[in-house]
């Protein structure tokens, strides 16, 4: 999987939980979960579980800890399906 | 040093479906899940257990200067006080529920609560935080020993708020979810 294709996957994610549509619009790698979309702290597990049914992966605590943005989630998303 | 939460319930109730599968086992000790399915009313367990955590993790980051994303390591214990336990780190938290709201505050001695509620009458969420900015500047600056030098609100890089009030810098803590807000400040 490409970063373009990972970012546009994480994309379709997390819209569902977005508060600040402008930042959603650019989002980037550099995006930040909660101070840019202004995603709800209690969301954040649900982006979690979203991206462990469509990766077909499990996150665990450490895992869970720096996603907060989504150069993290693509972090994490990558070394989970090349581990 | 202070740290609070607040839970709009109405609006908890349609942002998030703690039902889901594997839900609860994230966020929350084997314990807690013990607390929520015996509750009277579960729904309110997973908010005021939630807020305890969000309240405690806003305490443990001033005193830590941090950012990070793991609810389930901080521990509810709802023996009297209540307590929230992260590694060596310990708070006493105070929990307010009313049926409109939740409300934990969290600090480092058992005393009471002194996070004071406003609600909002506009719909747009962006103003709230600026509403309650506004508030909390307003309510400090009628104190009488907070006079002449201005009141800045500033976030460091981890986003923890704090009052700079010339050379000083004074603890605060606020939170806003739907129609309501809270700050509280030592």
């Amino acid at each position: 999987m490409t970063k373009d294709d990972l970012i546009a996957k994480l994309k379709i994610i997390v819209a569902p939980y977005v508060q600040d549509e402008a930042a959603f619009k650019t989002l980037s790698e550099d995006t930040d979960f909660v101070s840019d979309l202004k995603i709800n702290s209690a969301n954040l597990v649900d982006i979690i579980l979203d991206i462990e049914d469509e990766f077909d992966i499990r996150l665990e605590n450490e895992d869970m800890e720096q996603m907060l943005d989504v150069k993290s989630a693509m972090a994490i998303v990558t070394a989970k399906l090349n581990g | 040093m202070v740290g609070n939460d607040i839970i709009d319930i109405e609006l908890a109730k349609s942002q998030s479906n703690w039902t889901r599968a594997r839900y609860l086992d994230k966020l929350f000790t084997k314990e807690e899940q013990e607390y929520i399915i015996t509750a009277t009313n579960p729904s309110i367990m997973v908010w005021a257990l939630w807020s305890m955590k969000e309240a405690a993790y806003k305490l443990y980051t001033q005193l830590h200067p941090s950012r990070f994303y793991n609810p389930k390591s901080f521990n509810c214990k709802l023996q009297q006080p209540h307590q929230v336990i992260y590694k060596d780190f310990h708070c006493y938290v105070n929990t307010q529920i009313t049926s409109d709201y939740v409300l934990s505050e969290a600090r480092l001695d058992n005393c009471d609560m002194n996070s004071m509620v406003i609600e909002f009458h506009t719909q747009a969420s962006q103003s709230h935080s600026q509403i309650l900015h506004e508030k909390l500047i307003d309510v400090m600056s009628n104190r009488s020993h907070y006079d002449r030098t201005p009141l800045v609100l500033q976030k460091d890089s981890f986003g923890i708020p704090k009052i700079k009030y010339g050379q000083e810098e004074i603890n605060i803590s606020l939170s806003h979810h739907g129609r309501f807000g809270t700050y509280t400040f030592i």
